[in-house]
């Protein structure tokens, strides 16, 4: 029973998401299975936490789950009457030749591999303390948080003002299994790579026109050591490498929609964006950066208003769990100080430590291999490259690692340093899948027509 | 422009295969690490919880332990300041507990003192000791597990 109610939460989630890509995509003439794959896991997950939270605060139990359910099932079939009325096709993409072959086949093995470990693992400190707990405590409670958790002193060390999009995944999953059941709930982790390694090689692919090049950057995803081998990764049920894949589906569709101008892709990248403050609360540096950006790339473009039409749905989120926060009287908890002038200048020694930390876990072997000189390297092709989208691109991975880094000036943790050392491992993360666009983008200098998959 | 060609395609490939040549025995030993265990509801909680406490099935036990301690009142939770096995320990009790009311206090010496005198006996149900020793006046002592010591408080307080 356990098993067909995780293939019942999972096909929900998958369908909510189905739906939802098809509202945006139904116009083309074609429509890329995989990517609709990948966008449905992404969405669907969006889709089901938002609706999760948002009708259970009007209903709970076995309402709230049919609800929900019910919901999905609209969705799916919206998307679905507008594909046909709009008469698109849906294409699976098929390798080639050889080479395209085994590299579609590597990342095929990677994702199951990744399955395999990741119900090897126990979930961990963070992934069972800060994210978990919500999901179990919102179960046992008929599908709702209650309260009193926002408003405990005793449970601020699991951050209660922490966002509901993957927690409220969790829960769905526990809903139909009909119990909070940590190993199978672990599926879903590898599912965040799965959608990401796939659209990582899509977006390579139609930036540069390799394919090849794409396909070989999404396999090389996995051999960073920090996704399997370290914490923050896939297999210990952190929430660092899902937003990652969020950020990765932002940006790409912005860089996509600057490049030609297709209103599908703002329309994708407003329902991406939205969803980084729901996943984590850095979600909110992330929105903001891709915002500035985005706003630099329309001006230039001269697509202002369809740009600022799609931070809109951010900017709502954003606002509506403040004032969600607000309304549950959440327990004020903070491991860093508000800004202001004087505390940055009664910390400004930090600096240099600061800069020291970031740079020493930068080289770290165990954590990223050569993945940061790889980095380095692709950016200074980008910023070489003088195109517009190109040094968006690298701005857009510096500029979340210089505000995170910068964050920890205000942090009140009696060592700073310790903060950063515990924390800024996992902060990288989220830029991380960023930065082997980067290196695609890099490695793909010639210059050739992008093809639609 | 050719040269430059073959100067780009080679730094590539080398740093691909330098890439994958540090990267994969690091991605190797983490997939072998661990054995596929069954897959348990409780199985993070217990895991931790027996690794820390050498407590079997934890996530059951514990519950069952503080829903004996009345309906009402809160739990109290000492652990060792900048000791993160007890910091850790105190936070999966917080965990295990809900949905009582809990309060976590970080003691810097190891036997728990002083802390205990501001502590209202009509408000808390029970006292958890994590990896900290309670005070040697402190009758009916519940060892749950390895370093974690609970006091029910109105037993302790009855004579």
């Amino acid at each position: 029973m356990i098993v067909i109610g995780l293939i019942a939460a999972l096909f929900t989630i998958f369908i909510a998401g189905f739906g939802i890509t098809m509202l945006v995509f139904a116009r083309g003439n074609q429509v890329n299975l995989i990517e609709c794959a990948c966008l449905s896991w992404l969405l669907g997950c969006g889709a089901v936490s938002l609706l999760l939270w948002m009708c259970g605060m009007v209903c709970s139990g076995l309402l709230l789950q049919s609800i929900v359910g019910v919901a999905c099932l609209l969705l799916a079939i919206i998307g679905w009457r507008a594909k046909r009325s709009a008469n698109s096709k849906i294409d699976l993409p098929r390798p080639v030749n050889i080479l395209e072959w085994i590299l579609g086949s590597l990342i095929l093995i990677e994702i199951a591999v990744l399955v395999f470990v990741s119900f090897k693992h126990t979930l961990g400190w963070d992934g069972l303390l800060n994210w978990e707990i919500k999901a179990r405590y919102a179960f046992l409670n008929d599908g709702v948080i209650p309260g009193s958790y926002y408003s405990s002193a005793g449970r601020g060390f699991s951050h209660p003002e922490y966002p509901l999009g993957v927690p409220f995944t969790e829960l769905w999953l526990y809903l139909w299994m009909g119990e909070p059941n940590q190993s199978w709930m672990k599926i879903i982790f590898p599912f965040f790579f799965a959608a990401g390694a796939p659209l990582l090689a899509l977006f390579v692919i139609r930036l540069s026109g390799r394919r090849s090049i794409g396909l070989l950057i999404a396999a090389l995803l996995l051999f960073v050591p920090s996704i399997s081998a370290s914490p923050g990764g896939v297999v210990v049920g952190y929430v660092d490498i899902p937003l990652g894949v969020y950020y990765l589906a932002a940006l790409g569709y912005l860089m996509l929609w600057s490049k030609t101008g297709d209103h599908r892709y703002i329309r994708m990248f407003a329902a991406c964006s939205a969803l980084l403050p729901w996943i984590k609360s850095e979600g909110i540096i992330l929105w903001l950066v891709l915002a500035f950006l985005g706003f630099g790339l329309s001006l230039v473009r001269r697509r202002v208003v369809p740009f600022l039409i799609s931070i809109v749905p951010g900017c709502a989120l954003i606002l509506c769990w403040r004032v969600y926060l607000k309304m549950v009287h959440l327990w004020p908890h903070s491991d860093f100080a508000h800004p202001s002038l004087r505390v940055l200048r009664d910390n400004s020694d930090r600096f240099s430590g600061i800069f020291g930390i970031l740079f020493a876990e930068l080289r770290e072997p165990t954590h990223w291999s050569i993945f940061w000189l790889l980095a380095v390297i692709a950016l200074i092709y980008l910023i070489a490259s003088r195109k517009l989208e190109r040094i968006a691109l690298a701005s857009a991975i510096l500029a979340p690692v210089l505000l995170y880094s910068l964050t920890y000036v205000f942090s009140m943790w009696p060592s700073y340093a310790a903060h950063m050392t515990s924390s800024v491992p996992r902060l990288l993360l989220h830029v991380m899948p960023a930065g082997w666009l980067a290196i695609g983008l890099a490695l793909s200098q010639t210059k050739r027509e992008a093809q639609m998959l | 422009m050719r040269a430059l060609r073959y100067l780009h395609f080679v730094l590539w490939c080398a740093l691909v295969a330098i890439f994958v040549w540090i990267g994969a025995p690091i991605v190797a030993s983490a997939i072998r690490e661990n054995r596929l265990g069954p897959l348990e509801t409780n199985r993070s909680i217990d895991a931790y919880l027996g690794a820390l406490t050498g407590i079997e099935h934890g996530s059951e036990k514990l519950p069952d332990v503080f829903r004996r301690l009345g309906k009402d009142g809160s739990l109290l939770i000492f652990v060792r300041d900048e000791n993160a096995q007890s910091e850790f320990l105190g936070m999966m009790i917080g965990y295990v507990s809900w949905p009582r009311e809990v309060q976590i206090i970080k003691v810097t010496s190891p036997t728990v003192g002083k802390e205990l005198a501001d502590v209202k006996p009509s408000s808390v149900a029970g006292v958890v000791f994590c990896s900290a020793d309670p005070p040697a006046w402190l009758q009916h002592r519940v060892s749950l597990g390895s370093g974690v010591v609970l006091v029910p408080l109105t037993e302790a307080a009855s004579p």
